[in-house]
Order: structure tokens, then sequence, then C-alpha cells
């Protein structure tokens, strides 16, 4: 508006006289302003926009910008040469008025116009003294109150300051107390400004975290050595200039330092203006980005940025009301920078809760965002931070609370799932399953335990905790969770005499087949000759056998080079599909079976790529020939020799790792003399699987997608305790498949007890697939039915893992 | 006012292309040459109409410069459109096109509508990318092109509600899952079902309430 009367304005002058230079205008202008505080009387109520100092100020800042655009090769206009000269001391002026607020909005107006004046300009020559001594000065003066009415405008600056230091980082040092110690003098107005504006002078700021008492709590000092030096030729000011940016001079910064920028900036992270609120993490987040390690330290050690950010999540979190429906937790999809509009919109609320815990999960965003896009040693810092200050000082009480814990593990599982930063989902994971050597983390001991609670949505929302924490697999927490036990291949009992894991009693020679028999011992085999089902149930048998030929030829794997392998995959195969006898099957075509296959090798290849970068072993090494390549994941016993040999030979390999060797000996020599023990989570997930006909049909669901996960991990060792039905073990050795036989065999003999159990079974088939969400809260269930079709679906979902890994040995050796 | 969609825009593409001052022509019918550089972003917002529907337009005007992209990324997610703008006049900003196509791509919900614009089209005579190339890149990464002028506004209203118009026909082919606000799509308050109870009460309505636009 301003510009357009003013153009106008200029037109009409320059019709009666001839144009002046552009500085005899600026000076114009500027002694405009100062004419206008000379007379100014300090009682005088009238609103500065009602005066014409916003018109000369527009016009002073809109000829630097009109000459800045003549300018050639970098150099500096007649104007901004009298502002760096201090021939005009504009932003001096500036900051009185700032500091005096006179006439009312003066404050305001001075903050846009010094912000405008480094956006509008492409070189603002920030690293003169005469620009920014104001700016800090302004800087100062004007943080003192949180909930400022120009808390807009201030932090306005702030940022743009953070653009400015971002696109030349050596002009952070303008912003640490090496160069803003002097606070006597930032608190004062110089003496010639104080003749020029004659204001009332401005009290000390209150908040200001410059201003906190140093002498006290002497810390030892640790250097930061500024060692920046870059050459940048293109700053014609810097001669003009007394020059500070240090582009190549070495700073020290030491713990007592401050980095006003960013401390500035956290003061604004408690406005109650969303707006403010975003630009201030906008800021830090322009700030932690550059990838200069000295800027990063200064953020780390000389701002309590990390400590502040994470407080925030904090108490967020604990603003959480407990009475919130746990079930509502994971609908929430929130993106930080939305966030502050979102909440101007007062229909922002859909269920009890619903806005603190979007603030609490925009928040979260907003760090995992920030250690994502922020310098590594930020993002470390930020991310141990995270696990003290949030998760063990904060987040883990509630889960220990029995009266909490369902709602805490229910945001803590969504807080898992949505972060995304490497820092961050590590110190996650380890909070969760401990670091070290730590042989017993409680923190773990209480999650499995809570799953096995009685209470079944807290067993639920561990359980889906759980699934997270797989999903988002460490190296640490599998080998925390499941590895540390089966990468011994404890739970293999050697064929050969061997014995290792036999417990209780070496047991006969020729065991294996006696195992097998009494695997296969189920009471439908011995009831056939008398059962009327028994022919259905061999034609089925038939079918599902004819069904895998059908895949494996469908799928080049019939029986030619890989005779052997290729009949043991038909084997495994059809020890899951065959679990349950036909009579009992709700779906016996077994029509889902290729959609799983289907999913199974999507999922497969997600976690091939996941675990890419871990140090497993994998099937084999380079030496190793095809043929036995495969045997990795077609499970036979012989082949388990292979693996085995061919750990041992890897690790040879390097020297590195003979250490490792000799630890991976003497731990499965420990286990050699004990029985196999499966560790507490794989005992908890046997245990829960055992127990299926009694638990409702949600904790099933998401027991069986854990085991399927675990399933599908690329570890030979733990796929062929998970996945070889026929894999030698002993007999007080529990395995995956035995839970699923003795389940199995619970589910024959009870289910048919059942009146008219073949509809119930179907009804209930047809219920559960249809997915209607009323369903659950309908009170009658037949849970013993409902664990019935979990597991079969769930043999298939295994059998179809178990064919995918397979199939994929083959491709990816053959 | 009411609405019965609200979408997510973001604006994007290099420094100087104009994106500042298209925002500011469609929101505010005008135009401003000089304008200060872009920090973190800007927001602004339209009530537009679709097939007789009320839609509230939710802009976020992004900084173009590269020091800045950090906070760019944290805005792809959760946008149901994008306008990727570049500048007819410098070869440069079209060249860049295929980064902020990937970048765009990579942090985004993959529903989300790209709208390519080649702005400045008032500046005919110092055209550097011509029409048929504009075209051409849009029909192969399968994006809707148009050339607009932020100064003389050819073209930008019907870039803005181009955009809106084919997030509305995916929404109503039920490719956008709209209750998944991550998709940048929220349902207006006559629209939405079962909430009520608590959209009344203003439950926890008590916070500060910015951004009063519209």
């Amino acid at each position: 508006m301003l510009s357009r009367f003013s153009d106008v304005l200029q037109t009409a002058a320059d019709v009666l006289a001839p144009p002046a230079t552009r500085l005899e205008d600026f000076e114009y202008h500027w002694k405009m302003i100062l004419n206008f505080y000379e007379r100014f009387d300090d009682n005088c109520k009238i609103h500065i926009e009602d005066t014409k100092i916003p018109h000369h100020l527009h016009q002073m800042l809109q000829l630097i910008v009109d000459e800045e655009k003549e300018q050639q090769g970098g150099t500096v206009g007649p104007c901004l040469e009298a502002i760096v000269q201090r021939s005009i001391c504009l932003l001096d002026a500036l900051t009185a008025l700032a500091a005096a607020d006179r006439p009312p909005g003066a404050r305001s107006l001075a903050l846009t116009a010094a912000t405008a004046l480094l956006r509008r300009t492409k070189q603002p020559c920030v690293n003169s003294v005469h620009i920014y001594r104001p700016l800090q000065r302004m800087l100062v003066q004007c943080n003192e109150s949180p909930a400022s009415p120009t808390e807009k405008e201030e932090v306005e600056l702030l940022l743009t300051l953070c653009g400015l230091v971002r696109k030349e980082p050596g002009l952070a040092n303008i912003f640490t107390t090496p160069f803003v110690e002097d606070k006597t003098s930032l608190l004062t107005v110089p003496e010639d400004i104080q003749k020029l504006i004659p204001l009332k002078k401005v009290h000390t700021p209150r908040k200001n975290p410059l201003f906190v008492d140093l002498t006290q709590n002497q810390l030892p000092n640790v250097s930061i050595i500024r060692t920046y030096d870059r050459d940048d030729s293109s700053n014609g000011a810097e001669s003009l200039a007394d020059d500070v940016s240090c582009k190549s001079q070495k700073t020290l910064y030491d713990e007592n330092d401050k980095f006003l920028l960013i401390d500035l900036l956290l003061s604004y992270l408690d406005s109650a203006d969303n707006q403010v609120v975003l630009r201030a993490c906008e800021g830090i987040m322009i700030v932690s980005s550059l990838p200069e390690e000295d800027i990063a330290n200064l953020v780390t050690s000389c701002s309590p940025a990390c400590e502040t950010i994470v407080d925030k999540l904090a108490a967020r979190y604990r603003r959480i009301p407990p009475t919130v429906d746990p079930n509502d937790v994971d609908q929430l999809n929130i993106t930080w920078a939305y966030v502050a509009q979102d909440f101007g919109d007062k229909s922002y609320s859909k269920f009890h809760g619903y806005r603190e815990l979007t603030t609490f999960f925009s928040w979260l965003d907003y760090c995992d965002t920030l250690m994502k896009e922020c310098h590594q040693s930020i993002a470390s810092h930020l991310s141990r931070t995270f696990r003290q200050n949030f998760l063990e000082g904060t987040a883990e009480a509630g889960v220990t609370d029995l009266r909490l814990a369902v709602l805490a593990t229910a945001v803590l599982s969504k807080c898992l799932k949505v972060v995304d930063s490497t820092d961050l989902i590590n110190e996650f994971s380890n909070w969760l399953v401990g670091d070290g050597e730590v042989a017993e983390w409680p923190l773990l001991h209480t999650l499995i335990s809570n799953c096995l609670s009685d209470n079944y949505d807290l067993a639920l929302e561990t359980l889906r905790f759980f699934e997270s924490i797989i999903e988002k697999g460490t190296e640490h927490s599998m080998e925390r969770l499941v590895l540390s036990r089966v990468g011994t291949r404890g739970y293999c009992r050697e064929p050969g005499g061997g014995g290792a894991a036999a417990g209780g009693g070496v047991p006969a020679a020729g065991g294996d087949d006696t195992d097998r028999d009494r695997l296969n011992d189920l009471p439908l085999w011995r009831e056939r000759e008398t059962n009327r089902e028994a022919m259905k149930q061999l034609q089925h048998e038939e079918h599902v056998s004819e069904q895998i030929n059908d895949i494996l030829s469908h799928e080049g794997l019939d029986l030619g080079g890989h005779a052997g392998a290729a009949e043991n995959i038909h084997t495994i195969v059809n020890s899951y599909l065959l679990l349950l006898p036909r009579a009992l099957l709700s779906d016996p075509v077994g029509s889902d079976y290729e959609h799983y296959i289907h999913d199974a090798h999507r999922h497969y290849q997600y976690w091939l790529d996941i675990t890419s970068t871990f140090d497993w072993p994998v099937g084999l090494t380079g030496n190793d020939n095809t043929a036995s390549s495969t045997h990795s994941y077609d499970s036979r016993p012989e082949a388990d020799i292979h693996i085995h040999d061919a750990y041992y030979n890897n690790n040879n390999n390097s020297e590195q790792n003979l250490d490792k060797q000799h630890n991976t000996k003497k731990e499965t020599k420990r286990y050699e003399n004990d029985e196999f023990d499966e560790g507490p989570f794989l005992r908890m997930l046997f245990k829960l699987l055992s127990n299926m006909p009694y638990q409702p049909y949600q904790v099933n669901l998401h027991l069986t997608s854990i085991i399927s996960k675990l399933a599908l991990l690329p570890h030979p060792f733990l796929h062929e305790y998970l996945l070889n039905p026929t894999l030698p073990v002993a007999k007080s050795t529990p395995t995956l498949f035995k839970t699923m036989q003795e389940l199995a065999k619970k589910l024959t003999t009870e289910i048919p007890r059942i009146k008219h159990y073949k509809k119930v079974v179907e009804s209930t088939r047809l219920q559960l697939m249809s997915e209607d969400p009323s369903y659950d809260e309908v009170g009658e269930h037949n849970q013993l039915v409902e664990s019935l079709i979990v597991l079969e679906e769930f043999c298939k979902e295994l059998a179809a893992i178990a064919f995918v890994k397979y199939q994929h040995s083959l491709h990816a050796h053959g | 006012m009411a609405y019965a969609y609200l979408f997510k825009y973001i604006i994007i593409g290099d420094t100087g292309v104009g994106k500042s001052c298209l925002l500011l022509q469609f929101t505010d019918k005008r135009f401003q040459p000089v304008h200060d550089l872009t920090i973190g972003v800007e927001f602004g917002a339209r009530m537009i109409t679709i097939d007789g529907k009320q839609i509230k337009l939710q802009i976020w005007d992004t900084a173009g410069q590269e020091a800045f992209r950090s906070i760019t990324r944290s805005y792809y997610r959760g946008a149901a459109g994008a306008l990727l703008v570049y500048d007819i006049t410098r070869r440069e900003t079209f060249n860049h096109l295929t980064t902020w196509l990937e970048d765009a791509r990579q942090h985004s919900n993959s529903n989300m509508v790209i709208m390519l614009i080649g702005n400045k089209s008032d500046l005919e005579s110092r055209r550097e990318v011509k029409k048929e190339e504009g075209e051409a890149f849009a029909r192969e990464h399968g994006l809707v092109f148009m050339e607009t002028s932020a100064k003389t506004a050819a073209n930008v209203e019907e870039a803005f509600i181009n955009t809106a118009k084919e997030i509305y026909e995916k929404i109503q082919e039920g490719v956008f899952d709209i209750n998944n606000e991550a998709n940048g799509i929220k349902i207006g308050p006559q629209h939405s079902t079962g909430a009520g109870a608590g959209g009344a009460g203003g439950a926890g309505a008590g916070g500060a309430s910015s951004g009063g636009c519209c």
C-alpha cells in the first residue's frame, strides 16, 4: 500500500524538480525521522502507524533495495555504505526504537524493518560492526518477556538471522558470547543515538539467557576450536567494514559460552502462539543442519537446545490424559510442520485427548525430523538425551505402573512406529532391550511379563509394541530378543553322537525316526482306520501335495538339479499344511496359499534389505559350491553341518573375527552342558501360542504376526530353529513346530466336542474374514474356534515363508 | 467458513522462480515485484468451489534455496498437492526439476498430485525454456502442466484450481484415504460423522488460535 502511494508521490516530485540522487533521498528520509523524535513528546499516545515514520523507513529500505540492483560485482551502494560507515546510524536508531517502543508500535515496526533489510537485500553486510552490533542489541533488549506482543516479529528476525548464518556460517560468531560479552554496552543505547533519539532508557531483560549469572559453578573449559577457512572473495563489503566475519580466524569457545541465537530461539518454544513456536523450530533446524562441526558443537555444548527440546517432549507426554482410549492412539498421523495451522481450527478435536496426543506426537515428529536433518553430532546428543530424559526419565514409569501401562505402552509403541531417524531408532531399541552385555534387562522382563498378563488389553498393546520393535529391527535388538540364544545352535542335537543339547539323557541311535514318529503321532493317524474322515484326509493330503508340486514346477523348481532340496522343501511345506486334519479345516482348499506366497515374497525382500548391513552369517560363503548353499534354507539336518562349518570358516577368513570365533566356541561349549534355553522372549511367544484357545482373537493375531516376522528374518540359525519341522532336537528343547503340534492336538480333541462344530467353524471363519469391526464388540465369541482359524492361516503363512525363502536361496545362488 | 474439504498444498521449486508471487496472486490477487526472501515457509489460504462444493486450500510456500531444504522436506509429508515451479526465463531452474521431483516423490505420499508450472510467461522476450519442453517433461513424469504469470495473473487461478480438481477426482475415485490426515486432506465439519460431540463442545479448544485466515 505504502509503496504504491510513495510511487505516486515520487512521480509527482519528479515532474516539479529534477530527481535528487538516491543518497540525497536517503538522507532526507533519515532527517525526517530524526526531526520527528527531536520534537517527540513522550506523553504522546499516537500509534506509530499513524505517523510518517513507517513511510520514511520504507522509503529508505526501498532505496537500498533499488541501489543494490544496479551494483556490479557485489559492491555496496552509497545508501548501504552510509549505514556500514555509520554516517547514517539507521540500525542503531531502530534498536533504540525497539527498546523504548515509543511511540506505541515502534518496537514492532523496528523489528520488521530490520528483518526486511536483512531479507530483501542480497548482501546486508551483517559482518560489519555497525550492522551486527545494533542487531545484537536488538536481540538482547527485545527478548524480555515470554508473551510479548511483538514475539512474532522477534522470532521472524531470529529466523532471518538463522537463514543468514545457514548461508554464511562464519556469522555464527556474532551470536556467541566471545562477541557479545560486553553486556553493559549491549544494554545501553550509544550516546550519540541517545542524543538523536532521546527516549527513555531501557530496563534489563529478565528472561534473557545471556544474562544468567555464570560466576557460580564454573565448569572446566572445553575448547571448541573454530578452524573455519573459506576463501570467499565475493564479499566486497568486507573492505568497508570492521571485519569480524572470522572467515579464517580461530575462535575458542568454552562451556561457559552461550550460543545466543539458539538460546533465544529456545525461549520462544514456550509461546502460546503455535506460529511463533513453528518459526523457532524452523530456526533451530536451519542452524542445526549446518555441516560445520564447530557449529554443531556450539549447539550441543554451549546451548541447552537438545535438553530443552526433549524436556518439552516429556512435558507434552505428561499432559496426555490417563483416560485416553489406547485404541485411538494408533490412528494418529501427525506432521510437525502442519500442526501449527491445524490448531487454529477450533473443530480440531476428534476424540478425548486428541489435542494432547497431537501436541505430543507433533513434537516427536519434530525431534525425529530434526535428527534426520541435523549434524551427526547433534543427532547423537539429541538421541542420547531423548533416551535419558524422555524414555528413562519419563516414559519408563508408565510401562511398569499397571494402572497406566496399557496407555503408556500404546503411546510408546506408536512412538517407535513413527520414528524414522536411525539414531532415534537405535536409542529406542537399546532402551527396550538393554545395551552392553547385560544379561537381564528389567524393562524387557517387564514387557515380557506384561505380554503374559491376564489383562489382555495390556498383553495386546505390549505385543503390538514388540511387533514395532521387530519391524524397526536393529541388529542389536534382534540379537538381544532372539539371536543370542539361537545363535549358538544349542537347540540342535548334532547327528552322529555329539548329543549337544541332549539335556535329560542321550537318546538312542535312530532317535530321529523316533522323534518324527512321535511328532506325527496325532490321534487322527491312529483313528484313520476307523474314522470315516480318513479317506477324505488322504485325498486332502494328495491334493495338497499336488498343489505344492504345481507351485514348485510353476516356479521352475521341479526336481531338476536340486532333487534332494526340492524334496525337502516339499516335506516342510507339507508339515505345515497338513498340521491340522482336514475335518477341522475351515478352508481346506487353501485358496489363500498363493496369496500368502505373494506376501511372503514382498516381506522377505523387505527383510533382506533391512538386514543387508547386519553382521549376520549368510547361508554360506563364496568358496562353497552352489548345491550346498541351497541347504541353508531347505533346512535339511545334513545341510546344517555345512552351515556350521561355513560359519567358522567364514570367521577364519579374517583375523579380526578370531576373537569372535573363540567366543562363539566358548559359548557353544557352555550351552552344550545345559539344556537349550530359548530365552525369555521366545519362551513367552511359545507359551502364548500354546495358550491360544484361551486368548482373545486379537492377541492371537498379533502373536502369530510377530512369529511370522521372526520366521522371515534371513538368519540361517533362526531360520532352521523356527522353520525346520524336521530338525533333530532334544526332547526337552521347545520349538515352534512342537508347540504348534501340541496346539493342534488340543484343538483336534476339543473342537469336535462342540455341537455342530463344522457349522460353528464355518460361520466363525466367515465372520472373521468379513473384517466387520463390530464383531470385536459382540460379547460371545468362540475363542477355541477362533484360535483354530488363526492356526490354520498361520500354517499357510509359515509354509509360504519357508517356500519363498527356499526359492530365494535357489535364485540367489543358482 | 464452512467447507466440504480442506486440501493442503505446497509450492516448490528453485529460488526466485516466483513461488511467493504465485501464492500472493492467488490469495490476494496482487503482484509485488520486490519480495522478501522466504526462509522456512510462508502460509496462505483461500476458498474455492469445485462441483458446487466449498473447498478450502491451505498453501505452504516453501523456501527455494538449498540452505533451507531441511524445512521444505518437512512439508512434503502430509501434502495432497504440490505446485512444482520453474522460471521460463532461466534454463537452470528447469534443469533442476528432476532433483525437485525426486525429492518430492521420496518424501511425500505416493498419491500427491503434482502440477508443473512454468512461471513468468509474461517475459516472452527472455524465454529460455520452450513451452513444448515443459509439456514433454510433464508428460514423461505424469504431471499436469501449465504456464503462468504471477505478474499478469494469467493461468494462476487455473493452476491452483486444476490441482484441486485433480485431488477432488482422486477422492471421488477412492484413491485417497480421506480419514488419514497424512494425505493432506481433511473433511469439513459438516461432513464428518461421529465427531459431533467433541467438535462442538471444544473439549481441548483452549489452545491459541493463530492464523485466523478464512
